[in-house]
């Protein structure tokens, strides 16, 4: 039985502070966590660590930072610097077919929309596990135990078997530092690269300011005039009225209880 | 056998000239900096002279990241009231091959260190380097950096880890550190529109101004600067760490002093702030240099206290990127020759002392002391000044006084007296003369 190969998506993207000035560009926290797990994972299971990025030349800091860390073999899917997400994951699937896990990170730094991971599980019709805050690789076997975050601060646990794609933030794990020596030889290892499956469809150049995704927030309960009192906030605009008082703690109590009550919010 | 040939600690001005010499010389070269890629550590705001280069990188103004070339050289003179100022502008400045230059240190490294990668030099950055492996002999074998397995060992290591060098201390070649010999350079950089900056300093296109101010340090010893880039200035101050100290002064507000000074505010007004930095520089000249040669190291740029700060010159990339190269030279010939001790790395101190490096310094030897002196600071300019006030003031109906009464009246008024004049005077005149 050959060695599972374990992929780390890498995207190389401008720091936010400078936009404009690629010697600040990088990996984001969130890829290189990936390709943190990918490595633990790869030492887990006696595996392959594959680096794989997908842009211009440019795009190959990346993957020689993943070389210096410990990755066995870096490809550049040769493609343009902006594309749609569902293409990037198709070039990546090009890569990752066979693979026994595919380690992404959450999002990127360039305001990302974190749906290559979602796409790319679709593409290797693998399992997903997206949005990741912790990992667990169980031992033994080849199963890894994650935490999800979801909606509303609740957490969903998952045992999850390859193939799989994980999709992890920045926090679940700080990338090791490079040895010397293998930096050394990274600024001269050998990138694979290899062409987009289908030709790309570029990005639309984004001109408008950057505008967060609307919430989706549910109507408040209660009766219209509920509604009002939260909207308006007409407890506090009564509370801000206040008095100052000097009581012992009990009738100190009996006080502030009185006081809610007549505000409304002890109202059963 | 050595892992490689040199050793370039510091991907500054000196340590990117010197792996452009070592690399182009057929030696394996590695250049370790500290930071993201070289220039990002760097908070340099000032006048950059490359003549140096004509010989490295030919045409070097043709790709060179400039912000402005300066055309106009003003040395200005401050009282709290008063500014008297020596402008000097020769279009000549503006056109090939150039004199000064003010540029965005951050680019210039980053250039200076893609000449010393295509050379040939391996550049391996945001590594630091924490120490020098040493044989039993005492001689510098490599370095050990921060990394993991970050051990490496070179025939020669080239320390240019700037001012403050803890390779030099490391090695023994500062026999001792004084915080008199230093100043605290500190600058803010202002955002304004290029065609402001164009009209307030009467320049066009990417012709520049240097300012150099005596006086205006909140009564600190030092001087303060400023300069024009495309559309931002750098405006500074440089103070003696020791009287600082003693004053409990504050650079942040002496900055702010300079700037309300009526002779600067106009120039300044309505720049955004856009960054602020501070960073010692090493201004005692050959007073406080090290040696720079040692058995398997060389030390150049400010880490061997390179820097001329003259009053009327201000100093020190060109030093570092000559000294630099010669480093890189010597390295060379030492590797050719198989003599890696310090008679084999001789020819680095040869180098700096047949050409400007040194001969510039010896010279200048008395000029950091004579201008950080508190007649310089205080007395004089105060005293120039009242005599330029009296000198061009109409004071009808009372006739024009003689130059000679005006100057002895205001030598007194100011409390100078006559010999440490002359004293002044001669080392001034044997310094610049």
């Amino acid at each position: 039985m050959s060695s599972p190969i374990i992929i780390a998506c890498l995207k190389w993207v401008a720091h936010p502070g400078e936009p404009h000035d690629e010697r600040f560009a990088g990996a984001s926290p969130a890829d290189r966590a990936a390709l943190e797990l990918a490595l633990q994972q790869a030492k887990e299971l006696g595996g392959t660590v594959t680096a794989v990025t997908v842009g211009p030349p440019a795009t190959e800091t990346v993957l020689r930072d993943a070389v210096a860390a410990g990755a066995d073999r870096a490809v550049r899917v040769d493609g343009p610097a902006a594309m749609l997400s569902s293409d990037v994951a198709a070039g990546i699937a090009g890569v990752a077919e066979g693979a026994a896990w595919v380690w992404c990170g959450d999002y990127s730094l360039d305001r990302g929309t974190g749906s290559v991971p979602a796409f790319l599980a679709a593409a290797l019709g693998a399992q997903q596990a997206l949005g990741v805050i912790d990992v667990q690789f169980a031992a033994p076997g080849p199963a890894a135990r994650v935490t999800r975050r979801l909606d509303g601060g609740r957490r969903e646990v998952l045992d999850v078997t390859g193939p799989a794609v994980v999709s992890v933030e920045g926090a679940v794990a700080d990338l090791r530092r490079a040895g010397l020596g293998a930096l050394r030889v990274a600024t001269s290892a050998s990138i694979d690269v290899v062409p987009l499956r289908s030709p790309a469809r570029r990005l639309k150049a984004v001109v408008q300011p950057y505008r967060p995704r609307a919430m989706a927030l549910a109507a408040p309960d209660g009766s219209p005039l509920e509604r009002l009192r939260l909207l308006t906030d007409a407890a506090a605009a009564t509370a801000a009225r206040g008095e100052t008082v000097t009581l012992a703690p009990p009738d100190a109590a009996a006080r502030i209880v009185a006081a809610l009550r007549g505000w409304g919010y002890l109202d059963s | 056998m050595t892992d490689v040939d040199v050793i370039v600690v510091g991907g500054g001005p000196a340590g990117s000239c010197a792996a452009i010499t070592a690399a182009r010389a057929g030696l394996d070269v590695v250049l370790i900096e500290r930071g993201p890629f070289p220039g990002s550590k760097n908070m340099y705001g000032g006048v950059v002279y490359p003549r140096i280069l004509d010989g490295l990188i030919p045409n070097w103004w043709e790709e060179a990241p400039v912000q402005r070339w300066v055309t106009r050289r003003s040395t200005m003179l401050l009282t709290p009231t008063q500014a008297l100022t020596v402008d000097f502008r020769s279009q000549a400045w503006g056109a090939p091959p150039y004199n000064g230059a003010t540029a965005y240190r951050p680019d210039w490294d980053h250039w200076l260190a893609g000449h010393a990668e295509a050379a040939g030099a391996q550049l391996i950055t945001s590594t630091v380097v924490t120490g020098l492996l040493r044989a039993p002999s005492g001689a510098v074998t490599g370095v050990r950096t921060d990394r993991p397995d970050g051990d490496l060992t070179a025939k020669v290591v080239i320390a240019c880890d700037g001012v403050n060098s803890f390779l030099a201390k490391e090695a023994g070649l500062y026999e001792h550190t004084d915080a008199k010999h230093f100043t605290l350079g500190v600058k803010e950089t202002l955002a304004l529109p290029k065609e402001v900056i164009d009209e307030r300093f009467a320049v066009r296109d990417n012709h520049g101004v240097d300012i150099e101010i005596l006086g205006g340090t909140g009564g600190v010893n030092g001087g303060g600067f400023l300069y024009t880039n495309l559309e931002t200035l750098a405006i500074g101050v440089v103070l003696k760490l020791t009287k600082l100290g003693a004053q409990k002064a504050r650079p942040e507000e002496i900055i702010a002093g300079l700037k309300r000074h009526p002779a600067i505010a106009p120039l300044v007004q309505d720049g955004e702030l856009k960054e602020y930095s501070a960073h010692v520089i090493p201004e005692a000249g050959l007073t406080m240099m090290p040696k720079m040669i040692a058995d398997g190291l060389l030390v150049a740029g400010d880490a061997a206290a390179l820097c001329l700060a003259a009053g009327i010159w201000l100093e020190g990339v060109n030093f570092a990127m000559a000294s630099g190269m010669y480093a890189g030279e010597a390295a060379a010939e030492a590797v050719r020759a198989g003599d890696l001790t310090a008679v084999g790395l001789a020819g680095y101190q040869r180098r700096l002392s047949d050409t400007f490096v040194l001969k510039d310094h010896r010279r200048l030897k008395r000029a950091p002391e004579l201008v950080l002196s508190d007649r310089v600071q205080h007395l004089y300019p105060q005293m120039i000044a009242n005599v330029a006030e009296r000198m061009f003031r109409v004071d009808n109906p009372d006739p024009k006084p003689g130059l000679r009464r005006i100057l002895a009246q205001e030598r007194k008024r100011a409390g100078v007296r006559r010999r440490d004049l002359a004293r002044d005077g001669w080392i001034g005149f044997r310094s610049f003369g």
